[in-house]
């Protein structure tokens, strides 16, 4: 019954904030549908209201207005502790400064998510040991962040994503730290990934990096003003 | 959710704490200092608190288990003002105990600053005219020689036994049983010397030196008027009898005895070993509680140390706690896990106060001869204190670092 629902479905969502006694519209009235196996690209400049937008499916911010279905679940009704839960098994986050805990080996950060699933400490370091193997890093599993190039790092932080098997995979301008090589690389590993079957929603302001992606939003003014297949997409070598 | 669970999440906040604790090491180290020195000053007040409360209880217990002792003195209640009319005479002594029930032996006493000298050396010490009951009450025994005997007393002999501070000020280590030594220019022949009692509080029970009762009558120079007038009497009693119920049959005796009516000043204080002990207890519980209020004061700066600290480690942790809050923390995992970081810091500090007070106890004990024990309830209570004043000076701390927003969170700097 949920697999017939799509995995994201938003209904005129709205998300003010009140800056210096004013209020400004974010997202001003968002209505469209992500579903399952889609690959994803939300563009738009600063302050278009795709970063709150982002934050609104991420549930790490609920809206004002509307409805904001993830997977069946409405997330403006939630608690700040069944948002977290739905964070942590529904949503995989990759950033662009990548946000790996310092001083802290490639395994625990990936096994990190697992922490607040309540897994064993056993459980833990082998899914997480799993997961690094399947990116490629098999052999650098106790290397702290300092000890990783910048891809690799990237590489450790979509294992994190991953390992608690999420609905989504949210990456957040997962490319901007990275030079054009790695940018590549990176980008091909989320295409790789969205053909055995994960949904990636990716946000960027680099047309170059939404050409990976299979549809474009493009955000405007808190207003959707294009969704359209990517006609000259990018696939991975 | 399950204990299973709850203890998984422990250990991993206590990892996570000690992996921060060491980024900043200086930090945590400074910090800890502050709870170290409060719970080293915590630890070592309770000490010496229960030194002073062991010291009294064996002075006590020196006295005699079960014992009463009557002091010829007006009650005090009534005010000191005669002090002249306070009486207890021989015959009150032996009234007691022809008449009151479960008296096993009477020890009245006689005391009087006495000078003692041998050739060349001159000491002043605390003279006691005893009776042979003195021993059995008082538990007072001897390393060499014996005590004041029965005939001795008969005898009104010249005999006399030392002290362990008294002998060795005229003797140095010499056994001076045999020896002869001047009492006020008398010579007396040394029967016996007393074993060891220790000091308490300051005094020294071992400045002291025992004759025989009638001995002391003829030779002591006393401050009482009549002729059969006592210092002091010990009143022993049979371990079965109640001494609240026998306090009251001998002061029911000696009121009859001295025509005591009601409202009238008593010329005599009865005061039970009970007694001695609830009033030791009192004083040094209030003694501890005065020590241990102002050692607390470091704690407390200790902990406001703590509650600085962890305030600037979850400014400077911001962006951690919204990627934790990304990856599905909950607002009461981010409050544990500084909750736990706190106490983990603050049990650090206290382990080490705890170390450093067992061994300034110990040095203590040695250079002021006072006992300082530090038990086992103390130093666990000391941990679980610390990690008390880790949680109250954390709460505020981690309680902010929960309700932060992780948005807001993760897009700090």
């Amino acid at each position: 019954m949920t697999s017939e629902a799509p995995l994201l479905e938003t209904r005129a969502v709205e998300k003010e904030y009140a800056v210096g006694g004013e209020t400004v519209h974010a997202v001003a009235g968002v209505s469209l549908t992500i579903a399952r196996g889609e690959f994803v690209a939300i563009m738009g400049a600063s302050g278009s209201g795709k970063s709150t937008f982002m934050n609104l499916i991420g549930a790490l911010d609920t809206p004002t207005r509307g409805q904001l279905l993830l997977d069946g679940t409405d997330l403006a009704s939630l608690t700040s502790d069944e948002l977290a839960a739905i964070r942590n098994r529904k949503i995989g986050f990759v950033f662009q400064q990548f946000n790996l805990l310092a001083r802290t080996s490639a395994l625990d950060n990936v096994a990190t998510p697992l922490i607040y699933a309540g897994l064993s400490a056993a459980e833990r370091r082998a899914r997480a040991a799993r997961q690094l193997g399947a990116m490629g890093l098999g052999d650098r599993v106790d290397h702290t962040p300092a000890k990783l190039s910048g891809g690799q790092q990237q590489r450790v932080a979509i294992a994190r994503a991953l390992v608690t098997e999420p609905l989504m995979l949210l990456a957040d301008e997962p490319t901007g730290a990275l030079d054009t090589a790695t940018s590549e690389e990176i980008m091909r590993l989320f295409g790789q990934l969205n053909d055995q079957g994960i949904t990636v929603v990716l946000v960027t302001h680099e047309p170059d990096i939404a050409q990976y992606a299979a549809r474009r939003i493009l955000f405007r003014d808190g207003h959707v003003i294009e969704d359209a297949p990517v006609t000259d997409r990018r696939r991975a070598a | 959710m399950s204990l299973a669970r709850s203890l998984r999440g422990a250990a991993v906040n206590v990892g996570i704490a000690l992996t921060a604790l060491r980024t900043n090491l200086m930090r945590s180290i400074l910090t800890a200092l502050g709870v170290m020195i409060g719970v080293l000053a915590v630890v070592l007040a309770v000490a010496v608190g229960s030194g002073a409360q062991v010291s009294v209880e064996s002075t006590i217990a020196q006295l005699g288990s079960n014992m009463a002792l009557v002091i010829p003195m007006p009650d005090t209640k009534n005010g000191g003002r005669t002090r002249d009319i306070g009486k207890l005479t021989e015959r009150d002594a032996r009234a007691i105990q022809r008449s009151v029930p479960g008296v096993t032996a009477i020890a009245p006493q006689l005391r009087s600053t006495i000078q003692l000298s041998i050739p060349g050396r001159r000491v002043s010490t605390g003279g006691l005219a005893v009776t042979e009951g003195y021993a059995q009450i008082t538990n007072t025994e001897v390393d060499s020689g014996r005590l004041i005997a029965g005939a001795d007393v008969q005898a009104a002999a010249r005999v006399i036994v030392l002290g362990q501070t008294v002998a060795g000020k005229l003797f140095g280590d010499l056994d001076p049983v045999g020896q002869t030594v001047r009492v006020n220019r008398v010579p007396f022949r040394i029967i016996g010397l007393l074993s060891a009692r220790g000091s308490s509080l300051g005094t020294d029970n071992d400045d002291v030196a025992l004759v025989p009762f009638s001995t002391g009558r003829q030779r002591f120079t006393l401050s009482t008027a009549g002729a059969d007038d006592l210092s002091i009497l010990f009143v022993g009693f049979d371990p079965a009898v109640e001494l609240g119920r026998a306090k009251q049959d001998l002061v029911r005796l000696l009121r009859a005895r001295y025509n005591v009516g009601k409202g009238d000043v008593q010329p005599f204080t009865v005061r039970t070993t009970e007694e001695f002990q609830a009033q030791s207890a009192t004083v040094t519980g209030v003694f501890q509680a005065v020590l241990v209020a102002i050692a607390s004061i470091s704690l407390l700066v200790g902990g406001i140390g703590i509650m600085n600290i962890m305030l600037v480690s979850v400014t400077e942790r911001t962006r951690e706690i919204g990627l934790r809050m990304a990856l599905g923390a909950r607002r009461r995992d981010i409050r544990n896990q500084f909750l736990v970081e706190a106490a983990v810091l603050c049990m650090i500090g206290g382990l080490l106060g705890l170390i450093l007070a067992i061994i300034a106890a110990r040095v203590f004990e040695k250079v002021a001869d006072f006992p300082a024990p530090v038990s086992l309830g103390v130093a666990v209570g000391s941990i679980l204190f610390s990690a008390i004043v880790g949680l109250l000076f954390g709460g505020y701390p981690a309680v902010r670092a929960g309700r932060l927003s992780p948005i807001e969170a993760l897009r700090s700097e």
